[in-house]
């Protein structure tokens, strides 16, 4: 009995990829205590509740998370489909009923939490792209058009719909996700040619009818921030001096001017990787981005070891959602991409996008889980 | 115990596609690493800066600048303790009702500062401070502290107003100071490159000696740094020092004292003789070894009202006024000397010995030159006179003889040794030379050679002879010393805070004319001696042109004289001046020196457009020598009064004049 006991325990412990979470744990702490800091300045009291709002997120998170990792995937394909057409009709209901932030996003009031559908639809999508692509027996020269229709529609409409909010970021998100997806599965050459050539073509399009003045105005900033230093450029040139400032090894911890007195705009969410690197400088940023390189690898290493095509396919995807988050806030942050509203994983505060990266990386931790059989 | 599930190869599958993410993730790490010590590393420490330029922000605290003393440790200039009203612009919420409220409390016009608050905004930016208004008077103060909870952006200030306990007396000296112009900023940080550095809204010295003094009595300023936030408001920080301890407030340095060599008491006798006399013009009164001891030029100014920022109307009033109230008359208006003239070119005549003190010369009423008249002020003349009695009654034809023998060239080498023509090297700017010409000068400037009938002018200091009051002195203390022409000068120390000398002046003789100069002149003490007891009986002889202001105790020496102000002929000169229109009627001057034979103090007093040298400037002179003697040598004085039996001799405040200056 005590034996059985013990063996049970060991093999439910030695399940789990212990590497993935102790990386997710780094992150958390380091984004709590970075939190802190940009929640705690001389004259920014207000928002020093944002904290405990954090950590409560972070505990659902971990819940969440966890309920997922034990859940046998399988399920998840099962309910894919559902949960992308329920996500597109909260995406529709937000269009034109939900409140509007920043210009931008929409989102349902629960009372308690705000609900953003097009956050979850990131989710929504990469279990429909997983389950779609991992049917496709394409391998050899990859998908053709026939094979690549109907993950395409499955990306559009939402894209569509998220462009229409306006929402730009989210939407370029769903598309480089959704593409990543696709490509990992392997496109025919002379297609992808072809797409990207048209991508090519669309974007002076794009630009003329889809894009909203202030997007065009960011583009605009970010080509040439001195142009307007006190305007649009503001928040680009003030990241930059606050990322810059930190130098090697960081103003330290709460000594970050730039953000403790406000220089920085968005200090807790899109800017959040500014306060890091003011305050802990290029060793702090570099290490920051270290552990997500091995997030990365161990999330890689799971997905190879995956047990069917939709598991890995799954992990690829939430790895891919993760990946251009950071990739791009990181960058926009850093100076090297427009200003574009996407948060930074793990760090970031918010809800929504806490909720989001928790449960994907628990579907990557269901994936490590469930490569064993009993 | 674990085996791979089912069909592991079916994921298998993708097993080559991978590569494509640890490229991704190799382009991520290369990039934002790349970039990151770009930022970091490379532009690391120009960053910081910037980063520290956004939360600091200076506060410049004027440091005071320093006093002006007399010789006595009285004091001339000071500063007095006063309020200003600020504006910081990027706290302003909303402009227009903060014109309204506090535009009515300062006396300005709402709109007018709406336009002050956008001209800044303009030309220096929006965190740039506004100087609303200087000089609050307490009632403003009041207001102001109420209203200032209400309207954001408003401050009440301490500030320090130049303070001149004299007013208006010896304003044109002591200067006035004013806020630095745009077009001299530039031009002073290149003239006082590496000692001194001028911001714009600086306060700056703008005449007299507050200008030439600016680099001795200009404190340094301090800084005191405050850290804002993002929405320029200070942000105190719990822990104190935390975001760096490098930034230390910078003190203000009392900027040094000036001890000057003017006695206050004198100066103040000087200006209210002037004022009680109703003059206009300049007198300047020196000690033989060139210290100044009082200097007034009339009409004046109050330099307070520049302190406290002067109204255009004040402004524009003093810039139109005739007579020249901002001139410094003792240094910047030559005016002809007209017969003070007479005892310089006396001193040629002598020691070329064109005559001896014995000579007798005839001094008719008229002296005909070619075929040209020139008039004696004296229809009848003064007979057959020596040169004593020349200087006493102040003969024109005498003099017109002298001119002839000496011709212009013999009268330069002498009396521009004496320092006439010449800048007397004193500490302010501006000063003219003045004129004493010759005929090379003549050649040079008009172009025409010299007419003999020009030196009669010339001798008797008129045409082209041209002085100031300050040179006279020199010249005429040059004569007092028997040959010390001395460097006149007004500061005597520079002192520190604590009283340590920084800096010292001390007296200088420029040259001393009983030994040989370049030119070859020199001039025996003997010329000096007839010359001192020729203008000794100006004052004290029974036909002297001064004799009616005399000193009980003290001989002075002095000349009387009158410049013509129009050029009307010789024989017009003194013709009914009193019933010309003020402004065109006769400069009149005085220069003496007393105690006669060895004198301690020299003054050069001219009353502009009062007609008579005698009547106009020489009561002036008198009253600063009583007062010196009655300072410096009071037993003299009263061992005077004591001899006339107590009574106080009281000179006539309107003398009769007496003819011939």
């Amino acid at each position: 009995m005590l034996t059985s006991l013990h063996v049970e325990e060991r093999t439910l412990f030695k399940k789990l990829d212990i590497n993935l979470i102790i990386v997710i744990l780094a992150l958390n702490v380091i984004g709590l205590i970075n939190l802190w800091s940009a929640t705690h300045g001389p004259t920014t009291q207000d928002v020093a509740s944002l904290f405990i709002s954090q950590i409560m997120w972070l505990v659902v998170g971990w819940t969440v998370f966890l309920v997922v990792t034990i859940v046998d995937y399988s399920i998840v394909m099962r309910i894919a489909t559902i949960a992308y057409v329920l996500n597109l009709g909260a995406i529709l209901y937000v269009t034109f009923f939900g409140k509007v932030a920043l210009g931008a996003q929409r989102w349902i009031d629960l009372g308690f939490f705000r609900y953003q559908p097009s956050e979850t639809m990131k989710l929504a999508l990469i279990m429909v792209m997983a389950k779609i692509l991992s049917t496709r027996t394409t391998f050899g020269r990859g998908m053709g058009l026939k094979e690549l229709a109907l993950p395409l529609i499955a990306l559009l409409i939402p894209f569509v719909l998220v462009v229409e909010q306006p929402d730009l970021g989210t939407a370029m998100m769903l598309a480089a996700i959704g593409g990543s997806m696709m490509i990992f599965a392997k496109i025919r050459k002379s297609i992808l040619a072809t797409i990207i050539a048209l991508g090519i073509i669309a974007l002076p399009i794009a630009w003329q009818f889809v894009l909203h003045d202030y997007q065009k105005n960011r583009v605009l900033t970010f080509l040439s921030p001195t142009s307007d230093p006190r305007g649009t450029g503001y928040n680009s040139i003030q990241s930059k001096i606050a990322v810059g400032s930190g130098r090697f090894f960081g103003k330290g911890f709460m000594k970050g001017t730039q953000s403790q007195l406000e220089f920085l705009p968005e200090r807790h969410t899109d800017f959040i990787y500014s306060v890091l690197s003011e305050e802990h400088g290029f060793v702090g940023s570099i290490a920051v981005i270290g552990l997500f390189c091995f997030l990365f690898i161990t999330g890689i290493r799971i997905a190879s070891n995956a047990r069917d095509k939709f598991g890995a396919l799954l992990a690829v995807g939430v790895l891919c959602y993760i990946f251009w988050h950071m990739f791009v806030n990181i960058g926009m942050v850093i100076g090297l991409l427009p200003i574009v509203g996407v948060p930074l994983p793990l760090l970031s505060y918010g809800g929504s996008s806490m909720l989001t990266t928790m449960a994907g990386l628990g579907l990557i931790s269901s994936v490590a889980y469930r490569r064993y059989l009993f | 115990m674990s085996t791979y599930v089912s069909n592991p190869d079916e994921a298998k599958e993708y097993q080559s596609r991978y590569k494509l993410f640890y490229i991704a993730i190799g382009f991520a790490l290369t990039v934002f690493t790349m970039r990151l010590w770009y930022l970091q590393i490379i532009s690391g420490n120009e960053l910081r800066e910037f980063s520290e330029k956004n939360r600091i922000k200076q506060n410049k605290i004027t440091a005071p600048r320093g006093l002006m003393l007399d010789r006595d440790g009285k004091v001339l200039v000071e500063n007095l303790p006063g309020f200003e009203a600020i504006l910081s612009p990027q706290y302003i919420e909303s402009l227009d009702e903060l014109a309204k409220a506090v535009g009515p409390v300062l006396s300005m016009e709402p709109e007018k500062v709406i336009l002050k608050v956008q001209k800044s905004r303009r030309q220096n930016g929006p965190f740039a401070q506004i100087r609303l208004k200087e000089n609050l008077s307490r009632e403003e103060v009041f207001r102001l502290k109420r209203m200032r909870l209400d309207t954001p952006g408003l401050e009440i200030r301490e500030s320090i107003v130049r303070f001149y306990p004299l007013h208006d007396n010896g304003a044109q000296l002591f200067g006035y100071v004013g806020e630095i112009s745009k077009r001299q900023l530039p031009i002073l940080n290149e003239q006082y490159k590496g000692a001194l550095k001028f911001d714009q809204g600086d306060i700056i010295g703008k005449s007299g000696l507050e200008e030439t003094l600016e680099k001795d009595i200009r404190g340094s300023d301090g800084v005191s740094f405050i850290q804002v936030d993002a929405h320029g408001r200070e942000a105190v920080t719990q822990t104190p020092n935390i975001y760096g301890e490098e930034i230390k407030d910078m003190i203000p340095v009392h900027g040094n004292n000036a001890i000057l060599t003017i006695d206050r008491d004198i100066q103040e006798v000087a200006f209210k003789s002037f004022m009680s006399l109703n003059r206009i013009g300049a007198v300047v009164a020196m000690r033989a070894n060139g210290e100044i001891l009082a200097w007034v030029s009339t009409p004046s100014f109050d330099p307070n009202e520049f302190s406290t920022g002067i109204s255009a109307q004040t402004w524009s009033k003093l810039i139109n006024d005739p007579f020249k109230p901002l001139r410094n008359k003792v240094i910047q208006d030559h005016n002809a000397p007209g017969s003070t003239f007479k005892p310089l070119v006396a001193v040629p005549a002598l020691q070329e010995k064109v005559i001896t003190p014995t000579t007798i010369v005839s001094a008719p009423g008229v002296f005909y030159f070619g075929r040209r008249p020139y008039h004696d002020h004296l229809k009848g003349g003064h007979g057959n006179i020596t040169v004593f009695e020349a200087l006493e009654r102040s003969s024109n034809v005498f003099f017109y003889k002298m001119g002839i023998a000496l011709g212009v060239d013999k009268m330069f080498d002498y009396i521009s040794l004496l320092g006439i023509g010449q800048k007397t090297g004193i500490e302010l700017a501006r000063e003219v030379s003045g004129t004493m010409p010759n005929s090379a000068w003549k050649k040079a400037t008009v172009g025409e050679e010299w007419q003999p009938g020009e030196n009669l002018s010339t001798a008797i200091g008129q045409g082209f002879v041209t002085v100031t009051p300050l040179s006279m002195a020199v010249a005429y203390n040059a004569i007092g010393t028997e040959g010390k022409v001395v460097k006149p000068f007004l500061l005597r120390k520079i002192i520190d805070q604590d009283g340590k000398v920084l800096r010292e002046n001390f007296p200088q003789v420029v040259r001393d004319l009983q030994q040989t100069q370049s030119n070859g002149v020199h001039i025996s003490p003997d010329t000096f001696k007839t010359v001192k007891e020729g203008l000794r009986r100006v004052a004290n002889g029974d036909r002297g042109t001064a004799k009616h202001w005399k000193v009980p105790g003290v001989q002075m020496a002095g000349k009387t004289g009158t410049a013509q102000v129009m050029g009307f002929s010789a024989d017009q000169i003194y013709a009914k001046c009193e019933s010309r229109p003020i402004h065109m009627r006769h400069h009149g001057w005085f220069v003496a020196f007393a105690p006669a034979d060895n004198p301690e103090i020299t003054i050069a007093a001219l009353a502009e457009h009062s007609c008579h040298g005698g009547s106009g400037a020489a009561p002036i002179v008198r009253d600063i020598i009583q007062a010196y003697f009655t300072k410096y040598h009071p037993e003299v004085i009263e061992a005077a009064l004591k001899a006339k039996g107590g009574k106080r001799a009281q000179a006539p405040v309107i003398a009769p004049e007496v003819e011939g200056e």
